[in-house]
């Protein structure tokens, strides 16, 4: 009995070890999944591949040629907020996070975030060294809270092979609509050619498609969705118009229903449909099928961001970024900070590598990233990404609320006026509980 | 009932039904061990792949590759026995106490015990969280442990079993000169050794599957348990392009438990029949 209790406490001792190697420690956590079974160790960052290779080899490589410094890495469940939120409130946060921009004002407006102007300035970065959506998307007030990392949002994944038998290809690149009732004529033309479906649409538990839709339509006919921070406007001529838009693809079965996110994908992979509107994380995985032979998008893959069809060709994005929580930190931390930012910066091109468009300027011209597949006709991205208001908080949920009720009203499922005016009651009653 | 089921008195009819019951109960479990088994690529297009070979465990390689997982399996191993050692003795001392012991404001005692059924672990995951903050129990054993202990239903069973033994072997102890810790001890706990297997197995089961809590309590890779780690351990879009994975984490994680049915067997299907109170 009494070995079992000294063996119980032994291993509730191993819980609380802590090390004094000399080294100063920054606690890094992070999303993007786990795979030290195929990369831990390597520093060998031009080897690794997808999100987790590449960011796994970065941190490995930064403890390489930093040997007085030792970030140490916890990886969280997607997406990491509620154990961050629950390390905020114990206080102790992490050293540094990835954070989507979107979740920035959360934090940031609470005071629970620091700003990153002298980290910044330390590491020799400017703000004027990143896009436009990137700075967009880490400032709030004038300065910046995180060092963005990447953007993203959504693009035009096309199936060439069913354009070129559809007759919309020239110039051996797909023919894009240039407006509302040019991409409706090109839908039928397309279904009627080739019997399959213009837009592969996944609508069913998938938010984030349907609000990317309407908030990049909405944008682009100059609509301003945030009036203030505690407002958003969605129940006006120009949303109803978007919606009605949308409404008609479905309706004239110019687009897939019913299909959620795996079974999308699958579609488009399988040749099932002409355009994949879906983010810039999809890449790679389209691109190895599309260098496969034997597989349907083989040789036959481009994509795009998504056509201007009314007003300014703009679009909605979000990014990833990495943000220093609020707490007591020792000098030498503070320049370890820094020094890690100096390295992510200098190592904006790998991490472009995923599919994600980089949020510096200068690996926008980089050779090595212009000759990456498809970068040319994306990197557009960059410059015409348009992020919510930085000063709005809890984007995610109203993510979730906007897609919910714009599906609805795309598919018939409610009346176009009633959804948009659903949603806004929805997310200004969210927003006015805001502290 | 379980006489006439023992004679085979079942119809082909019944066997029919059951088999088709049984298949329905099976079809998910074998869809999944079966996507585990398979390359996540070739998934990624057609998940019914995993109907035909080639057969690979490289998901699993890739699971037991991870240096934490054996750390994560370990901790939810302490976690699930100290929790289930924890609510046994609690329990047991609790149900004896309410069941045998005469104390000013019993009744109202268990009637607050009782209440706590009714309170869902939800709405004092805040305060309990802030108090394990003060109490700097966040990322420990402890900080994993204590919050299981607290389980009223637990309370309430061992007192209920406790209640149907008859009094006249306590008393006949007493007689003898026995202690109350005595007849506690070496009359009353053996005989309750089948409900003691249905608390252990039902508590160490949800301390196994428990998410919640140590999501948010264990916020340090080394701590976490496998079912926060395994969840870390995921790509961001796991059910597209990593569904082979996704798949022999869910197995991987299901092979402990699988474990303590085959050998509790008994004593769950007794407790799912009800019988165990009696």
């Amino acid at each position: 009995m009494k070995r079992a209790a000294a063996a119980l406490l032994a291993l509730f001792a191993l819980g609380s070890c802590s090390r004094s190697d000399g080294k100063t420690h920054l606690y890094l956590q992070r999303f993007f999944g786990e795979c030290g079974a195929e990369y831990g160790g390597s520093t060998d960052i031009a080897k690794a591949e997808g999100e987790c290779g590449i960011i796994t080899t970065m941190i490995d490589r930064f403890n390489a040629e930093n040997p007085d410094i030792r970030i140490d890495v916890n990886v969280v469940a997607w997406p990491g907020y509620p154990q961050l939120t629950a390390q905020v409130a114990a206080r102790d946060p992490p050293d540094l996070v990835t954070m989507h921009e979107g979740v920035i004002s959360d934090y940031a407006l609470k005071g629970l975030l620091e700003p990153v102007d002298d980290y910044l300035r330390q590491a020799g970065i400017s703000p004027n060294d990143f896009t436009e959506a990137g700075r967009a998307g880490v400032t709030i007030d004038g300065h910046a809270f995180g060092l963005p990392w990447d953007t993203h949002g959504g693009l035009f994944h096309v199936n060439t092979a069913l354009f070129a038998k559809a007759g919309l290809m020239r110039g051996g690149k797909p023919v894009l609509p240039n407006s509302a009732d040019e991409m409706i004529a090109q839908a039928r033309q397309f279904e009627q050619r080739t019997g399959k479906a213009y837009l592969i649409q996944s609508n069913v538990g998938d938010p984030a498609y349907a609000a990317r839709n309407l908030y990049t339509y909405m944008m682009a006919r100059g609509a301003v969705l945030f009036p203030d921070a505690r407002h958003i406007k969605l129940a006006t001529p120009v949303g109803v118009e978007v919606a009605t838009f949308f409404r008609n693809i479905n309706a004239q079965h110019l687009g897939t229903l019913n299909m959620d996110t795996p079974a999308a994908i699958a579609a488009f992979i399988n040749g099932e449909g002409g355009i994949y509107p879906t983010g810039t994380w999809m890449i790679g995985s389209f691109e190895q099928e599309a260098t496969t032979p034997g597989r349907p998008l083989y040789r036959s893959y481009a994509v795009f961001p998504y056509p201007r069809l009314w007003g300014q060709h703009v679009e909605f994005v979000s990014g990833h970024s990495w943000v220093v929580p609020s707490r007591k930190r020792s000098p030498r931390q503070r320049a370890a900070i820094a020094r890690f930012f100096k390295f992510m910066a200098a190592h904006n091109y790998d991490w472009a590598r995923t599919g994600h468009i980089p949020a510096f300027r200068a690996v926008l011209d980089d050779p090595r990233f212009k000759a990456l597949p498809h970068r040319d006709d994306i990197a557009s991205l960059a410059s015409i990404g348009r992020p919510l208001p930085s000063n709005v908080q809890r984007q995610n949920a109203i993510e979730g609320i906007v897609g919910e009720e714009a599906v609805a009203a795309f598919t018939g499922q409610k009346s176009i006026e009633r959804a948009l005016s659903e949603a806004e009651r929805r997310v200004n009653d969210l927003l006015a509980q805001v502290d | 009932m379980a006489t006439d089921l023992r004679r085979g008195r079942l119809t082909p009819l019944g066997w029919a039904g059951l088999s088709i019951g049984a298949a329905i109960m099976l079809a998910p479990l074998i869809w999944t061990l079966l996507l585990s088994l398979k390359n996540n690529a070739e998934l990624v297009g057609h998940s019914e792949a995993a109907l035909h070979g080639p057969y690979t465990l490289h998901n699993y390689a890739a699971i037991l590759g991870n240096s934490l997982t054996l750390r994560w399996l370990l901790n939810s191993t302490i976690v699930a026995l100290g929790t289930t050692a924890g609510v046994l003795i609690l329990a047991s001392l609790a149900g004896y106490a309410f069941a045998r012991l005469e104390f000013p404001l019993r009744r109202t005692l268990f009637v607050l015990v009782l209440l706590g059924l009714a309170v869902p672990s939800q709405a004092i995951i805040l305060p309990q969280h802030q108090l394990f903050a003060w109490l700097h129990l966040h990322n420990s054993y402890p900080g994993l442990i204590l919050p299981g202990l607290i389980a009223p239903f637990s309370v309430f069973f061992m007192t209920t079993y406790m209640r149907g033994i008859p009094r006249e072997l306590d008393e006949a102890a007493m007689l003898d000169g026995a202690s109350r810790w005595t007849i506690f001890w070496k009359i009353i706990v053996p005989l309750t050794m089948p409900a003691q297997s249905t608390l252990a197995v039902f508590t160490f089961l949800g301390s196994w599957n428990d998410y919640w809590w140590p999501l948010i309590s264990a916020t340090r890779s080394d701590m976490y348990t496998l079912t926060v780690g395994l969840a870390a351990a995921q790509m961001n879009y796991a059910q597209t392009s990593g569904l082979g994975y996704l798949m022999a984490q869910a197995v991987f994680a299901s092979i402990p438990i699988f474990i303590v049915y085959v050998i509790f067997q008994k004593q769950i299907v007794r407790a799912m029949a009800g019988t165990a109170v009696r």
